[in-house]
């Protein structure tokens, strides 16, 4: 429970610090840090325009985007402390949970007949397609490193006394942190703040969202980022350490995160589309290297 | 029981002479019989711990025909029974219109064939006797080949249907020199002699006869060719059946075989990992370059049975590296595969049925906007296609759970070339994942989303309600398999004990069946999470003004059908990475700075199989060009045609001199 609810604070208050970095590097004072949610509030109240040509598929698109996102996060751990549901494998059920949301996203994205949308949805069904083994191939090394196969186990059994945990930490660590860049569309895959349709991939998605539908998938992209945040931020958080202590952690690594994404955004262009499939199978390309670093260290050679 | 499965098949000829308003009525009577009496055997089967023995009552020259029922094939006989039902159910709506044109003959040799396709089925899954069971192989091949050709005054069809004969013919009698070599060993033709066989002798050899045998029935690649001509050639109440459990009984054979191997797990195993990782991701890739929605799923037929070849592949090296957890989760995975994609392919190919049915088409680039007419069929569409991505809480999720699960086992406690294969099983299956939620959001957005990809409005015809209510089931079977996973771990591991090496670990006992229950748990809370979202959605929406407006066009105001992505722009991305297996060549002209005002053009895509082309294509050319060169001893003359018994005999004799015969 520890774990739930902790992603949930932490998603009140990221999205807003990513905004707020990215405007103390324009110059600018920007918006409170909790501006985000407050939008979003404003969204939930607002009435909702809909496509003529869009069907049920449209209307079921976000609350299934939201919920598979809100169960997701029902496997996700805090360092060792288990999280809501835990279960042998419950890693490839976190993986396909946010495929389902994504499914739906993607096929209400083409729901509307629109040019633009059409492409976004294209652009996000083949980079997650890019994207997807490099997070199996890392969970699949951990669980060989630590001998056990769920979130929560392999978590609380990275033992961070043994001096090779270090490295693998590290390098879990930093494919995760790129894992999570792409999932969420941030830079350099895509910028979201981008003003011109041709170069978006998830917010062009969502175009012809509005209101209340708008409002949930932005709820649930803040709580996405923060869970795959969480996943890369465990593994450098080590257990031995008193609770508090490892909460502020958490919550300042966070931060530290967000922050450099938001650096990331000020003072980097993103990619050009056609370097992005090489740029996301890079990742999987490190966690390839990972698998091998596990195997030599476990002396499986 | 006996009584009525002798009274449905002997009847079944009765169909000839019927007239046609009754022939349908009394097909579905028989094959409700059928179901019925086959269903009851199985069952018994369940219920009993030795193989339940049905003598027919009549024999071959190796004896009577004795159906043996275990719980391998009780499973593979309550999946035909369950999909063949649904099939001529489906079949009362849609051979509707055919009904009306087609002549009565034509319609009753459908109709019979479609009932022996079922009993034949149920007998290859039931027959150890070698002789036995090679004849009811061939009846399956000889029927469903006749449905095929349903519409066989359409020329393409026709060519289709004899490629798909010829192509049987080949895994024919790659399956009957298996059992020759196993005859020529142990001196009886059956199953069961393989025990004996596989004790003394090399497994590899007779191993690889039947699977190349049963896999190309399968659709293993590079087998496959037949496949994805075959099924968009059917009807679709046929390609639901044949795509959801005819192939499968290559499965079931590579399954039966596999369950007497004794000894070179290692090469065994290795060899169906390989050509099912191949298959499984090949099969999806080609599937995304497809505009014909029936091609598409043909070619996902493939892609399974290669997510069910990697489960058995590794399931066989699990127990050849001593890993008895991995080797009954995967088997349990590939088994669940079976019923998975049964229920799904069906259910995708029974829409896909009443789109043809309503929009006289299955070509993506043509279609688009059926998801407001035709609702029922689209969500059930959306339903398979979830289920075949294996998302959950759908069915396609749980088996491919099990799989992954015992991967991760073996990564646990594997050594390093068991653990390699074991991680090139896993990335292909989360890849496989990746690429078929690519290629169903294609299919399904392309289909049912957006607005008719045509300047002409539809004609469309409403389909009739057998169409839909043959839906219905599938879809409950696939929801339910989908959320309570834990209900079907028990059944699974009975079947499981039909393989003597799988004994080591109970299925029940592994900690990942065991989190079936937490699968469930999660699936009911997502159910309930998105019903919650809904009623606030709802109750918003009933507060606020809620209206519906253009789609947004970035300020451009005369958008049309024509900015919509097609299927072939939407596998555009892929098709570049793809490029060493697929052949995808556009045709259009390039618009010259002179041109001022472009004339009319045209733009024509087109997609192939490079291994087909490249491998299959060359053997076929070979032998087409060398071939004829036999037929030149065809002279017409009768005076040549005696010389050559002369010239055999006296080859025989010539041979025996030599003692070499």
């Amino acid at each position: 429970m520890v774990s739930l609810l902790i992603i949930l604070i932490c998603s009140l208050f990221i999205p807003g610090i990513i905004v707020k970095t990215k405007a103390l590097f324009s110059g600018r004072k920007g918006p409170g840090v909790f501006q985000p949610w407050l939008d979003i509030i404003r969204l939930l109240k607002k009435g909702s325009v809909y496509s003529s040509v869009s069907s049920y598929v449209f209307q079921l698109g976000a609350t299934t985007y939201l919920a598979s996102v809100i169960v997701a996060a029902l496997v996700v751990p805090f360092d060792q402390y288990p999280s809501v549901i835990s279960f042998p494998g419950d890693f490839v059920m976190f993986a396909y949970l946010l495929a389902l949301g994504r499914f739906l996203i993607i096929i209400s994205a083409l729901d509307v007949s629109s040019g633009f949308e059409g492409m976004g949805a294209n652009r996000e069904a083949f980079y997650s397609l890019l994207a997807e083994p490099a997070f199996f191939i890392l969970m699949g090394s951990l669980a060989m490193f630590t001998g056990y196969t769920s979130f929560h186990d392999i978590y609380s059994h990275l033992h961070y006394a043994d001096r090779y945990a270090v490295i693998i930490a590290i390098i879990s660590g930093y494919v995760l942190a790129n894992f999570t860049l792409v999932e969420n569309s941030r830079l350099p895959v895509d910028d979201p703040l981008t003003h011109l349709e041709l170069t978006m991939v998830h917010e062009v998605m969502v175009l012809d969202h509005s209101g209340f539908d708008l409002g949930l998938i932005k709820i649930a992209n803040n709580l996405k980022l923060v869970l795959l945040n969480t996943l890369s931020i465990n593994c450098f958080i080590p257990q031995d350490w008193p609770v508090a202590l490892q909460v502020i952690t958490f919550l300042l690594l966070q931060t530290v995160f967000a922050a450099g994404v938001g650096y990331v955004e000020s003072f980097r262009a993103r990619n050009k589309m056609a370097m992005n499939p090489q740029f996301i199978l890079s990742i999987s390309a490190i966690s390839l290297i990972l698998i091998f670093v596990i195997i030599i260290l476990n002396n499986k050679i | 029981m006996i009584t009525f499965f002798h009274l449905s098949l002997l009847t079944s000829f009765l169909l000839f002479f019927l007239p046609k308003k009754y022939q349908y009525p009394f097909a579905f009577l028989l094959q409700s019989m059928l179901v019925l009496s086959t269903s009851a055997w199985a069952i018994q089967a369940w219920n009993e711990p030795n193989p339940v023995q049905v003598a027919l009552g009549i024999a071959t020259w190796s004896g009577e025909i004795i159906l043996q029922i275990d719980k391998l094939s009780a499973f593979f006989i309550l999946l035909i029974n369950f999909i063949c039902f649904m099939g001529i159910v489906y079949a009362a709506g849609y051979l509707q219109p055919y009904i009306a044109k087609k002549r009565a003959t034509t319609i009753s040799l459908h109709l019979f064939s479609f009932i022996w396709l079922n009993a034949a089925m149920i007998m290859v899954t039931a027959l150890n006797d070698g002789i036995a069971f090679l004849l009811a192989w061939e009846l399956m091949s000889l029927t469903s080949f006749i449905l095929v050709i349903f519409e066989a005054e359409k020329e393409e069809t026709l060519k289709t249907g004899i490629n798909y004969l010829l192509q049987m013919h080949f895994g024919f009698a790659m399956i009957m020199f298996g059992f020759l070599l196993v005859k020529d060993a142990t001196g009886e033709m059956s199953f069961s002699a393989l025990a004996s066989y596989f004790a003394a002798h090399n497994n590899v050899v007779v191993f690889l006869a039947f699977f190349i045998g049963f896999g190309i029935k399968a659709g293993f690649i590079p087998l496959h060719t037949w496949l994805p001509r075959a099924h968009p050639a059917a009807p679709s109440h046929v390609s639901g059946v044949m795509s959801g459990v005819m192939i499968k009984m290559g499965i079931y054979g590579i399954l039966r075989v596999t369950s007497y191997l004794k000894d070179d797990f290692m090469v065994c195993g290795a060899i169906v990992l390989v050509v099912a990782i191949l298959s499984g991701i090949l099969g999806v890739v080609l599937a995304i370059m497809q505009h014909d929605l029936k091609r598409l799923l043909a070619y996902h037929s493939i892609e399974n049975i290669g997510i069910i070849g990697i489960g058995i592949g590794l399931s066989i090296l699990g127990y050849a590296t001593g890993d008895s957890v991995l080797a009954s989760l995967a088997m349990a995975g590939a088994l669940l595969h079976c019923v998975n994609h049964a229920l799904f392919k069906s259910l995708l190919f029974f829409s896909t049925g009443n789109v043809y049915y309503a929009a006289h088409s299955v070509n993506m680039d043509r279609l688009g906007g059926l998801a407001g007419p035709l609702r029922l069929t689209s969500l059930a569409f959306l339903i398979g296609a979830l289920a075949i991505s294996g998302i959950p809480p759908f069915n396609g999720f749980v088996s491919e759970f099990l799989i992954y699960n015992g991967i991760v086992h073996d990564f646990v406690s594997a050594g390093f070339s068991m653990f390699l294969a074991g991680l090139a099983g896993f990335v292909s299956l989360a890849l496989i994942g990746g690429l078929c939620l690519y290629c169903f959001t294609k299919a399904f957005g392309m289909t049912f989303l957006g607005t008719h990809r045509s300047a002409q409005p539809y004609e469309l015809r409403s389909t009739h309600w057998t169409m839909l209510a043959a839906l219905a089931p599938i879809v409950l079977a696939i929801v339910l398999i989908g959320i309570f996973p834990e209900w079907l771990m028990y059944p699974l591991q009975e079947s499981l004990a039909t393989f003597h090496w799988l004994g080591g670990t109970a299925l029940t006992q592994t900690a990942p069946a065991a989190a079936m229950t937490n699968v469930s748990l999660i699936n009911i809370i997502f159910l309930s999470v998105m019903i919650a979202i809904g009623l606030l959605k709802w109750i918003q929406q009933k507060k606020v003004v809620v209206t519906t407006g253009p789609t947004w066009g970035c300020g451009y105001t005369a958008g049309d059908y024509r900015h919509q992505y097609t299927p072939t722009s939407y596998a555009d991305s892929l098709a570049q990475l793809a490029e060493p297996f697929v052949i995808f060549k556009k045709d259009y002209k390039v618009i010259g700075e002179e041109e001022i005002f472009p004339a009319k053009r045209t733009f024509h895509t087109e997609s192939g199989d490079r291994i087909e082309r490249s491998a299959i294509m060359k053997i076929i050319g070979f032998l087409v060009k060398y071939l004829p060169l036999i037929g030149r001893a065809q002279t017409g003359y009768i005076h040549h045609y005696l010389i050559y018994p002369m010239l055999f005999l006296a080859l025989i004799a010539l041979l025996t001199f030599l003692q070499v015969i």
